[in-house]
C-alpha cells in the first residue's frame, strides 16, 4: 500500500499494527516523515518507561489503619447525619407549621374584617333608614297626638307597640351585633313602622279633605 | 497491549466485590492492594509527580471506595471505577496544590520497569506532560504509560472511546511539537 506524506497523520491516528508498519514502510523512503515517526514512536517509548513501581511496606498498614478508623467513626458521623436530619425535619415542621399558622391567622383577620366592614355598612344604612323613620314620625306625631278617629288611635296603639319590639330588637342586637335573623326582623319592624306612619299620613289627608 | 481488566471479575463478582467494601471487610481490600494497588501508585504517581502524594491519593481513594461502595452500581467494572476514583482525587490535589501555588517536586527515585531509557528524556516529558490540561494528561497516562485501552479510558473518564482516541492523537501531536523543541 502507497501512501503520500499527507496520509501520515492518518495512520497515526489509526495507531493499529497494520497503519504503524504502513508508516513505517513509507519512512524507509521519506527522510521528512521518517523524522516526524521516530519522534512520535520515541514519545511513546519514553512514556512506557515512566511507569513506576516501589516497594512500601507500609503502606498498606497506612491505608488499613486508616480505613479502621473511617468504620470507628462511621457510627459517630452517622449519629451526626441522624442528628441533622432531626434538626432539620424539626426546623423545617417549624416553619412551614408556623407559616400555616400565619396564613390562617391572616386569613381569619381578613375574614374578620370584612365582617366588621359589612356591619357597618348595614348599620349605617339603618341610620339613614332610622332618621328618615324619624322625619316621618316627627311629621305624623301631631296628628297622633290628637287622635279622635278609631283607625288613627289603632295606629297609634300599633306604632306604640311596634316602637317597643324595635326597642327589644335593638337591646338583643347589641348584645350580638353580628346576628342577621334580628338584623332582618329590627329592618321588617321598621318598614312596618314607616308603613304604618304613611298610613297615618295618608289617613290623616282623608280626614282634612272633605 | 496488555490490560489490566482481563482479569477483573465478572460484574456480579463486582458487585460482590463492592458489598465487602461497604461492610468494611479487612481482608477484600488487602485482596483489592495486591491486585490494584501497583497499578494506582503509578498513575497517581505520574498524575502527582512524588511518591507522598501518590501514596496519599491511594490511601483516599480506599477511603472513598469505603463511603461510596453502596453506590456501585456495576455498570463499570469495579476496577474501572476505582481507577475512576483515584484519577478525580489526583485531580483534587492537583487543584489545592494549585491554590498553594506551590510547584512539585520531580521526584526520580521511584524504580521503571523499563530503566535503560534516559532520565533526562523521562524528564522532559513529565515536564511537558504537567503543562497539559487534565483530561488529555490523564489520557496519555492511561494509554500510553499505564497501557489501557481506550475503552477502558473511555469509561474511567466518562468519554466516548473515539474522543478518548482523539484526545491521545492531539495531544501527541502537541507532545511531539514540542518535544522537537526541547531536544
Amino acid at each position: 500500500m502507497n501512501v503520500t506524506c499527507s496520509q501520515i497523520d492518518d495512520l497515526l491516528f489509526d495507531a493499529s499494527p497494520l497503519a504503524m508498519e504502513t508508516a513505517a514502510r513509507h519512512a524507509m523512503e521519506c527522510p521528512s516523515c521518517a523524522e516526524k515517526l521516530a519522534e512520535w514512536n520515541e514519545i511513546s517509548e519514553v512514556a512506557q518507561s515512566m511507569r513506576t513501581t516501589w516497594t512500601n511496606d507500609m503502606h498498606w498498614p497506612r491505608i488499613d489503619r486508616a480505613l479502621r478508623e473511617e468504620r470507628r467513626r462511621r457510627p459517630v458521623r452517622w449519629l451526626w447525619q441522624v442528628a441533622a436530619a432531626i434538626v432539620l425535619i424539626v426546623g423545617l415542621g417549624g416553619t412551614v407549621f408556623y407559616g400555616i399558622r400565619v396564613q390562617t391567622h391572616d386569613a381569619a383577620f381578613d375574614r374578620d374584617i370584612l365582617r366588621l366592614t359589612a356591619l357597618d355598612d348595614v348599620e349605617r344604612a339603618e341610620r339613614v333608614h332610622v332618621k328618615a323613620i324619624g322625619k316621618l314620625e316627627r311629621l305624623a306625631g301631631a296628628k297622633l297626638d290628637d287622635a279622635q278617629s278609631p283607625l288613627l288611635i289603632s295606629y297609634k296603639e300599633k306604632l306604640m307597640l311596634l316602637d317597643d319590639a324595635i326597642a327589644e330588637c335593638r337591646a338583643n342586637i347589641d348584645q350580638n351585633r353580628q346576628n342577621a335573623h334580628l338584623r332582618k326582623q329590627l329592618l321588617a319592624m321598621y318598614s312596618d313602622k314607616q308603613q304604618t306612619l304613611q298610613d297615618v299620613m295618608r289617613e290623616d289627608n282623608h280626614v282634612s279633605s272633605p | 497491549m496488555t490490560s489490566v481488566f482481563s482479569a477483573s471479575p465478572v460484574p456480579t463478582e463486582d458487585r460482590q466485590l463492592a458489598a465487602a467494601c461497604a461492610a468494611g471487610d479487612s481482608r477484600v481490600f488487602e485482596d483489592i492492594y495486591r491486585r490494584f494497588g501497583d497499578r494506582m501508585k503509578s498513575i497517581a504517581w505520574n498524575h502527582l509527580g512524588n511518591a507522598s502524594d501518590a501514596e496519599d491519593a491511594v490511601q483516599e481513594t480506599f477511603l472513598k471506595v469505603h463511603r461510596a461502595a453502596t453506590t456501585y452500581t456495576g455498570e463499570a467494572s469495579f476496577s474501572t471505577w476505582l481507577y475512576r476514583i483515584l484519577v478525580n482525587t489526583c485531580y483534587d490535589v492537583l487543584r489545592k496544590r494549585k491554590r498553594r501555588i506551590e510547584e512539585a517536586p520531580i521526584e526520580e527515585t521511584a524504580e521503571r520497569t523499563a530503566p535503560n531509557v534516559d532520565d533526562t528524556k523521562r524528564i522532559a516529558l513529565r515536564r511537558l506532560l504537567d503543562a497539559l490540561p487534565e483530561q488529555r494528561r490523564t489520557v496519555f497516562t492511561l494509554f500510553e504509560i499505564e497501557g489501557l485501552s481506550h475503552a477502558e479510558i473511555g469509561e474511567i473518564l466518562g468519554i466516548s472511546e473515539g474522543n478518548s482516541k482523539w484526545i491521545l492523537f492531539a495531544t501527541k501531536k502537541e507532545l511531539q511539537e514540542k518535544w522537537k523543541r526541547s531536544q
